[in-house]
């Protein structure tokens, strides 16, 4: 049964921060990690009549993202390849070591760190779905972007009090539903 | 009692006042108060330890928004790659 709709409008709203915090510990750019998801998005609008409604529209946007963060790894290792072969490698000094030591290493952080951060990230923007776009809204800026509070209520045209108490609504819920796992 | 002047405070101006101090925004005093609250309220103890684990996981996750302009780009391709479908 067909359950889970697509609407290419409202991606960039409902998914972006999600997709991106995927994608930045994987390639660890910004720049790339943008690109990345450009390409990600045109492949699902491209291929949305294949979207059978199995899965959400957040899954199967991760499962494109996933295929392009692996052709991005692919390109980016062919070229390395190349690169190898032009250099000499067999010098004094260093005498027949292969010098596939010296390309750069992409992951500056243990694997485990990794897999860790990007858990727990993804575990509190899960559980950031369970806030309302307002109240999600509010406490990004104010959690995870460090805006002051005179900014955020002029924007969004509420007094303190208000964005003190969405702050502490938006704070228990993410509390309770990390509470299990993390806690 | 006149409540501003008063050392003890409820439970919801101890939680106020606590989800304040995440964000370092709490003053001495709002502090020294919500200390003197917690002693008495087991219910704001838990709920002033889950807060501080709160605001280290969310440190420790090292989360990233996306800016405006960057969604601003991907909202522009989407809408000419809608209009070329």
């Amino acid at each position: 049964m067909s359950t889970n709709k697509i609407d290419p409008n409202k991606w960039v709203d409902k998914y972006s921060d999600y997709l991106f915090n995927f994608t930045i510990v994987r390639v660890n750019d910004r720049e790339i990690a943008h690109d990345l998801i450009s390409e990600t998005f045109l492949a699902g609008l491209k291929s949305m009549k294949n979207f059978k409604g199995e899965a959400t529209e957040r899954t199967w946007l991760i499962s494109i993202l996933k295929r392009k963060i692996i052709d991005h790894y692919r390109k980016s290792n062919s070229k390395k390849g190349r690169a190898e072969v032009k250099i000499q490698y067999n010098d004094d000094s260093n005498e027949g070591d292969w010098l596939e030591e010296n390309a750069p290493d992409r992951f500056d952080k243990t694997a485990e760190d990794i897999m860790e951060n990007e858990e727990l990230g993804i575990a509190i923007l899960n559980c950031m779905e369970h806030l309302n776009e307002k109240q999600a809204k509010i406490f990004k800026m104010k959690t995870i972007d460090g805006f002051d509070t005179e900014a955020i209520c002029n924007e969004f045209n509420i007094t303190p009090s208000n964005l003190w108490v969405i702050i502490h609504r938006a704070r228990t819920s993410l509390a309770q539903c990390l509470e299990k796992n993390w806690f | 009692m006149d409540k501003k002047k008063s050392l003890l405070i409820d439970c919801s101006d101890a939680a106020k006042c606590c989800d304040k101090k995440q964000y370092n925004e709490a003053s001495v005093t709002e502090k020294l108060k919500m200390l003197l609250h917690l002693i008495y309220c087991k219910k704001c103890r838990k709920y002033s330890s889950h807060n501080n684990r709160l605001t280290e996981l969310i440190n420790q996750s090292k989360l990233q928004t996306c800016t405006e302009n960057e969604k601003k780009i991907w909202k522009e391709k989407i809408e000419k790659e809608i209009t070329n479908i």
